[in-house]
């Protein structure tokens, strides 16, 4: 479609939507980069007095900011739990990963059945695992500790990537079945001719074929897992194994802890994420553009 | 659709078995809990039968904090749906910055609820957040608007940040899903079709209907039992002006250590939740559910 669109209209929809999306992102950009009595003084201009990268250094090395070294400075407002952010980055990964490969080695197979196949219990099958997730986390919360310490499993990431596991999977086979219902069928039908057995035809036709889709629901579990706070914080140890939402959690409602230092943290926590947020939405979308998966 | 006869075991039990640990047994044990008087103090769990349920609906708390359950999912869903659906659209425009512009509309998503909150606090603050120091460069407000501790502001202000963490998804699930329209369709319906507002309604909306039923159904269910974002920015207050149910669960349970109430609370809400997606699913039939009967 070659369309013509008001450059104008574009422009400033484009506008807003960065303005609402990214906006909030920004202030705590520039928050993270001035010292605190900029940020609470309406009289002193925002970049009065220049803009520096004392707060990161600090997150990384624990030498302390200037601002923080002058005689009157409020020395409770730094917080040593800033610098478990470079650690708590590292063990979110490690979880998010583990948890999106297990959904999708968990999930496709099953997405795949309710794709393209009728069997009985199905419907009752696929309810459940709809509606599964309307359970409130907060009423899961005590069995699933209690289960988890019984098995020896709190205070490891184990416990954690289990239960992200656990709670991304109806989405992940919600999602991925409605991408394999779109796939044409007479792709199945002529693999059906040439005697594929149904797991051929899965491994061979349907996942090769779906992978962008898979990308993109994979990208959802690994999001699920990175933002999750409240399993992540009962069932995290000591502060080697907590993930990031748990240290940030903290430093959020630790009230002495300064604004530019809260911004730094929030700041160091988005710009892993978003590179890889980057990478795969662009290898998705693309992907998905070129038109590799057909209706 | 091919039929097979039993019941593939196989292929479904590696997904079911992990979420039925998820649900099944807590579901349980939580029912087993709200029937039982369980709380911390108090050694024995004797059987009190719907006693808990009894004190917990009659308490002052329950009928404020349904209504604004309530509220803030029927301000939060439809407004993820279709603001994710405006902004998928448009970015289905080429232009110059449009890759720029389709990362960073990501950035919600990456972040846990309680940065979000500490983000938004900063944008309602009264005294130095933005939005007030706009409103007031513009010249459109005197005095500053106390956005979060005003009973009747605050639940609003909650549910823009809601909204905002929320959109992320549905733009990545609704692109994927207007990427997959066959482009034929596009193409012939470009011909046949002058205005584009005939054009979604009869070419793109039928394509994409399954996906927006499992975004509505998704959104309603995620605002209607979320606390940690809202919990964060207010606490619940000012009052019980921003108090959700779910936030009842966790302060029985583990505010006045009443777990067997708490349950109940817990209960409540998981039936709410099931009557909510039932409706949702019944008025919009789609082709998300063809099929499924043998």
């Amino acid at each position: 479609m070659n369309q013509r669109y008001n450059p104008v209209a574009t422009f400033v929809f484009a506008a807003l939507i960065l303005l609402f999306t990214g906006g909030p992102v920004l202030l705590s950009l520039v928050g993270s980069l001035v010292p605190d009595r900029v940020l609470l003084d309406p009289k002193i201009g925002l970049f009065d007095q220049g803009i520096n990268f004392q707060n990161y250094r600090y997150v990384f090395t624990g030498q302390l900011p200037d601002a923080y070294l002058t005689a009157d400075a409020n020395r409770a407002m730094i917080s040593d739990a800033a610098r478990q952010i470079p650690r708590s980055l590292w063990n979110s990964t490690v979880i998010a990963l583990s948890s999106m490969a297990l959904n999708l080695l968990l999930g496709a197979p099953a997405a795949f059945l309710f794709a393209r196949y009728v069997f009985p219990g199905k419907k009752l099958s696929f309810m459940f695992l709809i509606l599964s997730p309307l359970v409130p986390t907060v009423a899961l919360v005590t069995p699933i500790y209690m289960t988890l310490q019984a098995a020896g499993l709190v205070g490891t990431q184990w416990g954690i990537i289990l239960v992200h596991t656990a709670k991304a999977l109806p989405f992940t086979v919600l999602i991925l079945s409605v991408f394999f219902r779109k796939m044409p069928s007479e792709l199945f039908e002529a693999a059906m001719l040439d005697h594929c057995s149904r797991f051929q035809a899965f491994y061979r036709i349907a996942l090769p074929l779906a992978l962008p889709s898979i990308g993109a629901t994979g990208l959802f579990a690994f999001m699920l897992s990175y933002s999750e706070y409240m399993f992540s914080m009962v069932l995290s140890g000591d502060a080697q194994t907590r993930p990031v939402s748990v240290v940030m959690a903290a430093l959020a409602r630790n009230t002495d802890v300064s604004w530019s230092l809260l911004n730094t943290g929030i700041f160091i926590a988005i710009i892993p994420t978003l590179l890889l947020v980057v990478l795969i939405w662009r290898f998705v979308v693309e992907d998905l553009l070129r038109g590799s998966v057909k209706g | 659709m091919w039929t097979i006869n039993r019941y593939p075991i196989t292929w479904l039990i590696p997904a079911l078995l992990p979420v039925a640990f998820m649900t099944v047994y807590p579901i349980a044990y939580a029912l087993w809990t709200s029937l039982h008087q369980v709380m911390i103090l108090f050694p024995g769990e004797p059987f009190v039968g719907l006693d808990n349920y009894k004190r917990v609906v009659t308490s002052n708390y329950f009928h404020d904090s349904l209504t604004n359950s309530l509220v803030f999912t029927l301000l939060a869903a439809p407004s993820v749906v279709i603001l994710g659906l405006l902004i998928a659209l448009f970015l289905q425009r080429r232009f110059f910055g449009s890759h720029v512009i389709r990362s960073i509309v990501l950035l919600p998503w990456v972040l846990p609820g309680a940065i979000s909150a500490v983000l938004w606090i900063w944008v309602f603050h009264p005294s130095f957040g933005i939005l007030n120091g706009l409103l007031a460069k513009l010249g459109l407000i005197d005095q500053s608007i106390p956005w979060l501790t005003s009973p009747k502001l605050a639940l609003y202000a909650v549910a823009v940040a809601h909204i905002w963490t929320q959109i992320p998804f549905a733009v990545v699930l609704l692109m994927a899903a207007l990427a997959a329209i066959n482009s034929e369709t596009l193409e012939a319906g470009a011909i046949d079709c002058r205005s584009p507002v005939k054009r979604f309604r009869y070419i793109i909306y039928p394509e994409i209907k399954s996906m927006l039923v499992v975004l509505l159904v998704y959104n309603a269910l995620t605002a209607f039992t979320s606390y940690d974002l809202v919990y964060a920015m207010t606490g619940g207050g000012p009052g019980t002006a921003t108090t959700l149910l779910s936030f009842q669960i966790w302060r029985e349970s583990f505010s006045m250590y009443d777990f067997g109430a708490g349950s109940a609370v817990a209960f409540i809400v998981v039936a709410i939740s099931a009557v909510l997606i039932i409706a949702i699913t019944r008025a919009l039939p789609s082709d998300l559910f063809a099929g499924e009967e043998p």
